[in-house]
């Protein structure tokens, strides 16, 4: 085989590596982080129920699921939408969920002073929705989708959810407690719609 | 102080109108739109309230519904049902609870109240605040460290737990002018500690003073008055080492450095030492070192290995006429005595070149040397002397052994016969020294006989 020319840092210069190889390193990565943000994710849950106090941590608990100002939970049909649409809803989600962490982290600092470990995952959990977020565009962008289908989440649902919670202790448990579990789900459903871009897929 | 509800952080727009917020809250807690279950509040929403108190609440249900809507409500107290005889309906949609004598909240985000229909979903929740006021903090005390930072701890109270999150804040500000100055650095030497890491003034008096809040009241300590100097404390003194002394069998020596963040000050300061057998917990402690930066021990057991360490007091620092505060003790250096058959006593510290110490036989030969200077022409003889004798009866001991072994050697034997009479004639003059032995300043006359024939141990 010939000595290869060009810069070994533009693989691009190089026609025997397919940008094709590049897209699925990308979603194999961008997979990879989903997984890992999932079970950060998973471990922020039981973090945060055990500084809200029973019945929070129980395993009967369930308060009503409503949706979140600004944020909805997967809807049920979410699996049978074409998959780039499925990543971009993904996406639209986990640019959504960094402003309502930090709602979060903000109840919860006064709520729980104490709780450096827990108010430092919500911290990171803000900058990991980000990433991911940003991650799935740039999928997104390489699939020649159309990154963004609908409006940014207005800073009014954030206002709104720091009201709702302005209206007691118990609802901004409960509030904190949503903004969680949404994150674990939309960051699972990531990996799970990734892991549908497999080889011969959409690209 | 009354009890109200917290004020959870909000972000910069201002919070929407009650009606919205009415609006939220059934969002927040209610069934979604169109279904047929209804919502309801609780009040008082987040009371907070005293250990041992009683406390009536409500749980009234919202909307328009027929019949009673508030039969089969109940409440949970952190996820326990309360009886149903502490409940009672005051109208068709309100259900009414009495909770007598409440004991300290469980969590400090507050006891999770929580009114639940019939089927057992929750209809609303509020979380309770029970406590009790912050004591007096009191027992500050504070150091500071090479007098470049102020590190304060307290005792919160002698009470002990409020069960409220309670906040507590070191303030400090120079006597006679200045601001009243908040520490920012919490938790750095414990729970209930705060470090002033820079801009500290020397030789003029700080007040420094703890104040305690939380929701039921607030309490302030009484005010420490105190020079940053007359706190000082510094790092241990590092390049510990430890040392056999020739081959002395019970003494180690011990050196080590000033700690060099306050060397050009530490002319005062004091030194101690301890030191224990390795597989010992009891550790012996030296205190009388003075500011010398090197220490022999005495009277060790032979063949032991000892671990030693070394801490500093600057005391006297820039002049102050305090105490200075003790630093930590070094990291332990471990160093092992000579073996030998003869096993040694506990014991101090001896100084190179200082008295005898410890020990019958030391403090008797002291006796007699002093007397021999007074009263004999050996003017010049010591424990220094007394040192050396006994590391070249050591040696010479060995030294026996192996002149045994080479028996053809004429030097060799000639010294052997010297040696024998020297060793175990307690009245052999030494009148003509062995090639081994140190020169001494002054041969005294039967000097060696006399230290044989010392008092019995």
């Amino acid at each position: 085989m010939s000595r290869r020319e060009g810069s070994p840092e533009d693989p691009q210069a190089d026609s025997s590596v397919s940008p094709l190889t590049h897209l699925e390193a990308k979603i194999r990565q961008t997979q990879s982080l989903a997984r890992l943000l999932s079970k950060y994710a998973e471990q922020l849950l039981q973090e945060y129920v055990q500084h809200q106090g029973d019945p929070f941590g129980l395993p009967g608990f369930s308060p009503p699921r409503l949706p979140v100002a600004g944020l909805n939970a997967p809807a049920p049909g979410h699996a049978d939408l074409p998959v780039p649409e499925r990543l971009r809803l993904d996406a639209l989600a986990l640019e959504a969920l960094p402003p309502l962490l930090d709602v979060v982290r903000r109840l919860q600092a006064e709520l729980n002073p104490r709780a450096g470990r827990l108010l430092r995952r919500l911290e990171d959990a803000a900058r990991q929705a980000r990433a991911l977020g940003a991650a799935l565009e740039a999928v997104l962008g390489a699939l020649g989708a159309e990154p963004r289908g609908g409006p940014r989440p207005e800073p009014a649902a954030v206002a709104a959810s720091a009201a709702s919670a302005a209206a007691g202790v118990f609802a901004a448990k409960v509030l904190g407690l949503r903004v969680c579990g949404l994150y674990r789900e939309w960051a699972g459903r990531a990996e799970a719609d990734l892991g549908a871009l497999g080889p011969g897929g959409p690209a | 102080m009354p009890a109200g509800r917290p004020r959870p952080a909000a972000p910069g727009p201002p919070a929407p109108p009650a009606p919205l917020l009415g609006l939220l809250l059934l969002c927040a807690l209610g069934a979604p739109p169109g279904s047929r279950a209804h919502t309801a509040i609780i009040s008082p929403q987040d009371p907070t309230l005293l250990v041992g108190s009683s406390l009536q609440v409500t749980c009234s249900v919202l909307g328009e519904a027929p019949g009673t809507p508030a039969e089969g409500l109940y409440w949970t107290l952190n996820g326990r049902r309360l009886p149903a005889d502490l409940s009672r309906l005051l109208n068709g949609s309100t259900l009414a609870l009495v909770l007598s004598n409440l004991n300290g909240s469980q969590q400090q985000s507050g006891d999770n109240l929580v009114c639940h229909a019939p089927d057992g979903s929750i209809l609303a929740g509020s979380c309770l605040y029970v406590g009790l006021p912050p004591e007096k903090p009191f027992n500050i005390s504070c150091w500071s460290r090479n007098m470049r930072d102020l590190t304060c701890h307290w005792s919160p109270g002698t009470r002990g737990e409020t069960f409220l999150p309670t906040n507590y804040s070191l303030k400090y500000k120079l006597r006679w002018y200045g601001q009243d100055n908040t520490c920012q650095e919490y938790h750095a030497a414990g729970p209930h500690s705060c470090h002033i890491p820079r801009d500290l003034a020397l030789f003029t008096p700080y007040e420094i003073w703890v104040e305690a809040t939380n929701r039921l009241g607030s309490a302030r300590s009484d005010v420490l008055t105190l020079d940053i100097l007359d706190v000082v404390t510094t790092d241990p003194p590092p390049d510990v080492h430890v040392s056999r002394v020739g081959g002395l069998e019970d003494q180690l020596s011990v050196r080590w450095v000033s700690p060099p963040a306050l060397k050009d000050f530490l002319f005062q300061a004091k030194y101690q030492i301890r030191y224990r057998v390795e597989d010992s917990v009891d550790w012996k402690v030296v205190d009388d070192v003075s500011n010398q930066t090197s220490c022999r021990l005495a009277g060790l057991k032979p063949g032991t290995v000892y671990f030693v360490q070394v801490r500093c007091n600057p005391f006297g620092i820039y002049g102050s006429k305090r105490a200075g505060i003790w630093s930590e003790w070094s990291h332990p250096t471990a160093a092992s005595t000579p073996r030998s058959e003869r096993a040694g006593a506990g014991g101090g510290c001896e100084a190179r070149g200082a008295e005898a110490g410890a020990g019958p036989v030391r403090r008797e030969l002291k006796q007699f040397l002093g007397w021999l200077k007074k009263h004999a022409y050996c003017s010049n003889l010591s424990l220094r002397l007394y040192d050396q004798w006994r590391a070249w009866m050591q040696k010479a001991s060995k030294g026996r052994q192996q002149h045994r072994a080479r028996a053809a050697c004429p030097r060799a034997e000639g010294a052997r016969r010297e040696l024998q009479p020297h060793i175990w004639d307690p009245v052999y003059p030494l009148s003509r020294a062995p090639p081994d032995e140190p020169q001494l300043a002054e041969k005294p006359r039967s000097l060696g006989a006399l230290l044989l024939a010392g008092p019995s141990r």
